[in-house]
């Protein structure tokens, strides 16, 4: 009671509050009046256009979405009536979209304004009717490739080819099966090394939530599409041991790639979505090259920082953008610096209560000060900070604290926190800059999520952190 | 079970908050949302809003009018609330199951934005209610941008700012669907589910699963019981439900039936805990639902756990949105139609024909007359199921693939009228098939491009066939003509044998 009364006092009397607004303005884009805009897709187009799929199936031109006045915002239906689509991207003058059935390149051949030739690149995957066969597809790779993340049967079974996998779609239409493994992704992107990730939704063999790393071969951790890798003609899966834990699991089966940064459930999340990484130099604020996910339920935007180590990725998550108006679905940020992001909570509720919105995030130029990178390190974490910090409090070992738990691996729904460990903090070194700080950590568990608290930290300025806590997912540990 | 209550056992450990330290944070939240500078939002509500709310948020004179405490139309988004009190509000307005129908006078004329921005900040952090302070600058927005004169209807208000539902005392729902015909509730836990799933708004609903008949739910979640005392479940299904508390049945309806006559109360003693509760429901065929509900203390009218409510069935039918083609350009329908396979394209014509195209058999499967297809079943919830054709003599002309095995689906080419011309390949050729509505009939013109031999199409399969000279009649609704090659039977099938590198023109007319 002690610490919120304190806080109290912190909060009335001391340095305001750091409030979003202060860093990052969010507008909502105005919509067509009268139309159903649940956004399932977003494509940044020349000439300052964005185009957003819904998932009625139209696809709409936006322009004006990155000008000072929002009310001069015009829209034009570029094509109606698609199945589902999620994911999209510009490409040699045509738009390339994942929709629920196939990959399509749409193209307007007579320049009227309006698509006239829709190409069927691939659509070798199976759908069988059930309404939770979902398909992202992400943009595209470095050799042109769009990488598909297809969903489970109604989210448990794998009633059609190649659900439960991550294929590959070449820009000649060859599909290739890449990843299996996968439960109910919620979107697809690139890091800025450019592997590729998915986020996928907690559940059956899905502890949490989580965001990972396709590396090509790799098993996910839900085994439910196993049976396809004899279509593939690949060698037997791995069949994970009901109960078990990831690394347990992983040490038996090298081909299962685990989590590279959980999100742990009901804390950072419920259900991820999109996965983009910041492209800007620094337009978009301190967070160039990291990574973005969106998050439905919750309505915000998490910020996620990988490393790797020991050839596997992983990293922290921290809090970022929140207070939208609906579940975010898709997100991108323009190499400029605009943030778009697109959302619905039909079907899945949110906090944000509206049923759509489509809306964009432009940094003040106000540097919020946070956590900017968490890394592991042999002894244990470095934090790296956004501004220089006040060592009075940022060099106390007491400044910081440190909790650590993992999830079951199991075919049951999800998992509650287990093996729960406390980490303790015995040294904190700063650097010579004052940005760093470097952690001494005492029974670190392998594995395990590392939750770190430290609001405690002032900049040298005085101002508390705008998000004070991280959450970092210890596969390996660096010697 | 109708004697004494039953006791359950909570779940061993329970995240209680301590009332001292909410209180602290109540206050803590309300200093810091304190209430526009210079504006006293509550001498301001006596003055202008008590005399029909009640000083006390709860309607004046005994409940003739609207309360606003507890009222979600005051909470969540504060832009219904403000439009309601810039504009007004006329004919009926439904809050917390009663209904009013009254008008509310418009007050954008009679009061500024600072003073409008203090009152709806008091009615929204009095009375128990807890929504954020409103900016003044909100309602200068508002009213900037919706320049309105008359008062709004509920309906109209509602449409554009949805009610925030209240927080049900479910919590951590999973749905599990099962797919199977059963007399009686089945051993769930024996059987495999053919879809898991969250359900983040704690209430339960026959909505969860993808079919109307033939299927089961079974919800996983906790209770939150806010009080300790004797707690009231209503129970109400079409066909069968069970209520468990941990392994313990509390309430069910078994076997086969309709709602209202089986409903059923039971009373169980409860701790101020979370208890794990299990709902499992059965649907055979025909109607169905399933109504759960409690009441206990602190809660003195039935609370829902189900989106269907006591006295109020959830709208079974789901709203139309019939998808049209304009007076000039057909329109397109990608989505699972009933009756062709699962990538299926439908198109419906200006003229009033319609076809349904699969894209795995490369054929127009489907056709029929009338209205073209309705978009409501895909566009509400999360669009479980196959949607049927709107319109009249669906005439399903084949049901395996049309052209021979290798043979690719490339996508399809809108003319300026919407027309489609779908494109095949196979072994290096490729296929273009166009289409184009008439006048109660159909005009499909076929060219093989790099083709060296015939290419053997499939047009009718399964359906009772007569030739007409060279034509033929399908089931004895439709007429078949083909123009620069021959219709052929082979057993129960009709063929095209498309010549290479000509344009085949088949005409399908209804008689």
């Amino acid at each position: 009671m002690t610490r919120l009364f304190l806080l109290l006092a912190g909060l009335l009397a001391g340095p305001a509050a750091a409030r979003q607004s202060d860093y990052y303005l969010r507008e909502e884009i105005p919509l067509p009046p009268g139309e159903v805009m649940e956004i399932g897709s977003i494509a940044l187009m020349p000439d300052r256009k964005v185009a957003v799929t819904t998932r009625r199936g139209d696809l709409w031109i936006c322009e004006g979405a990155y000008g000072d006045d929002l009310s001069k915002v015009t829209w034009s239906r570029f094509a109606e009536h698609l199945h589902e689509p999620l994911g999209m991207f510009w490409q040699d003058g045509s738009l390339w979209l994942t929709q629920r059935p196939e990959v399509t390149r749409i193209t307007d051949t007579d320049d009227d304004g309006r698509a006239d030739r829709f190409e069927t690149l691939s659509s070798e995957w199976g759908i069988n009717g059930d309404y939770h066969e979902y398909a992202f597809g992400s943009t595209p790779d470095a050799d042109g490739n769009i990488w598909v993340v297809l969903c489970l049967t109604g989210s448990g079974a794998a009633a059609s080819d190649w659900r439960g996998w991550c294929v590959r779609v070449t820009p000649q239409g060859e599909m290739i099966p890449t990843c299996s493994g996968i439960r109910s992704p919620g979107g697809i992107g690139f890091n800025d090394a450019g592997d590729c990730f998915y986020t996928d939704n907690q559940g059956l063999w899905n502890g949490s939530s989580s965001l990972k790393w396709l590396r090509p071969g790799s098993f996910q951790g839900n085994p439910t599409g196993n049976k396809y890798h004899q279509l593939a003609g690949l060698p037997a899966p791995p069949e994970p041991r009901d109960g078990s834990r990831i690394l347990t699991e992983r040490r038996r089966f090298p081909e299962l790639v685990p989590p590279a940064v959980i999100l742990p459930h009901g804390k950072v999340g419920q259900s991820p979505t999109a996965v983009i990484t910041d492209p800007s130099d620094g337009s978009f604020g301190p967070f160039a090259g990291q990574v973005l996910v969106g998050e439905q339920t919750h309505s915000q935007v998490q910020r996620v920082f990988l490393e790797k180590v020991n050839g596997l990725y992983q990293g922290a998550v921290f809090h970022f953008l929140e207070g939208f108006e609906t579940g975010i679905v898709p997100m991108r940020l323009s190499d400029e610096g605009v943030l778009f992001v697109g959302g619905t909570n039909r079907g899945w509720a949110s906090r944000g209560s509206k049923p759509f919105t489509f809306e964009r995030v432009r940094w003040t130029g106000d540097t919020p000060f946070e956590i900017h990178t968490l890394s592991a390190t042999p002894e244990g974490f470095e934090l790296s900070f956004t501004e220089p910090v006040d060592p009075a409090a940022a060099a106390r070992p007491d400044a910081y604290r440190m909790a650590a738990w993992t999830y079951i691996y199991q075919s049951g729904y999800g998992s509650p926190e287990v093996d729960p460990a406390h980490p303790r903090i015995t040294e904190a070194r700063l650097s010579e800059d004052r940005r760093k700080v470097r952690l001494r950590v005492e029974g670190r568990v392998q594995g395990h999520v590392h939750h770190l608290e430290a609001s405690g930290v002032r900049s040298a300025g005085g101002k508390p952190l705008w998000h004070s806590e991280a959450w970092y997912t210890l596969n390996e540990i660096p010697e | 079970m109708t004697g004494s209550p039953a006791r359950m056992s909570p779940r061993p450990t329970f995240p209680g908050v301590s009332t001292m330290r909410r209180s602290i944070l109540v206050a803590c939240l309300a200093l810091l949302a304190g209430p526009c500078p210079g504006q006293d939002g509550g001498q301001l509500y006596t003055t202008f809003c008590s005399a029909c709310h009640g000083s006390d948020g709860r309607g004046a004179t005994g409940g003739q009018f609207p309360p606003l405490a507890g009222s979600p139309w005051v909470l969540g988004e504060p832009d219904r609330a403000i439009k309601a009190v810039l504009h007004g509000l006329h004919g009926p307005v439904e809050v917390d199951g009663k209904t009013y129908n009254l008008a509310m006078p418009p007050q954008g004329a009679v009061l500024p934005d600072d003073q409008l921005a203090a009152i709806l900040s008091y009615v929204r952090r009095s009375w128990g209610n807890q929504a954020a302070a409103v900016e003044a600058a909100t309602i200068a927005r508002i009213r900037r941008d919706t320049p309105r004169k008359e008062p709004w209807t509920a309906a109209e208000l509602l449409k554009l700012h949805p009610l925030p539902k209240p927080k049900s005392a479910l919590e951590n729902v999973i749905s599990y669907t099962y797919h199977g015909a059963w007399d009686d509730l089945p051993d769930f836990s024996k059987l495999e589910p053919a879809a898991v799933e969250e359900e983040h708004d704690g209430l339960i609903s026959v909505a969860d699963a993808d079919r109307a008949d033939l299927f089961g739910l079974v919800w996983e979640g906790e209770f939150v019981a806010p009080r300790e005392g004797t707690y009231t479940f209503f129970l109400d299904c079409d066909d069968a439900a069970r209520l468990k508390f941990g392994n313990e049945t509390v309430v069910e309806i078994r076997g086969h039936g309709p709602m209202g006559s089986r409903a059923r109360q039971v009373r169980v003693d409860l701790k101020a805990a979370r208890y794990p509760v299990r709902i499992e429901y059965l649907e055979f065929r025909g109607g169905e639902d399933i109504i759960l509900a409690w009441k206990g203390p602190g809660a003195k009218s039935w609370q829902p756990l189900s989106e269907s409510r006591v006295g109020r069935r959830r709208d079974d039918g789901r709203p139309s949105i019939p998808i049209e083609p304009t007076a000039g350009r057909a329109a397109i329908y990608r989505n699972f139609i009933e009756g062709t396979t699962s990538r299926g394209i439908g198109i419906g014509f200006p003229g009033g024909v319609n076809l349904a195209y699969s894209a795995d058999h490369l054929a127009p499967e489907l056709i029929w007359t009338g209205a073209f297809i309705d978009g409501g079943r895909h566009w509400t919830d999360r669009g479980q199921g196959a949607q049927r054709p709107s319109g009249d003599d669906i005439l399903k002309l084949t049901g395996s693939p049309a052209l021979p095995e290798g043979a690719r689906f490339r996508g399809y080419e809108l003319d300026p009228s919407g027309n489609p011309t779908f494109v095949a390949t196979l072994d290096g050729l490729t296929i273009r098939d166009s289409f184009r509505g008439g006048d109660r009939s159909l005009e499909r013109t076929i060219r093989t491009g790099g083709a060296t031999r015939p290419v053997r199409l499939l047009v009718a399969e399964g359906l009772p066939l007569e030739p007409a000279g060279a034509d033929w009649r399908v089931a004895g609704a439709l007429e078949l003509s083909a123009e620069g090659a021959t219709l052929a039977r082979r057993d129960d099938a009709l063929y095209l044998e498309v010549p290479p590198a000509r344009a085949v023109t088949l005409r399908y007319r209804w008689q």
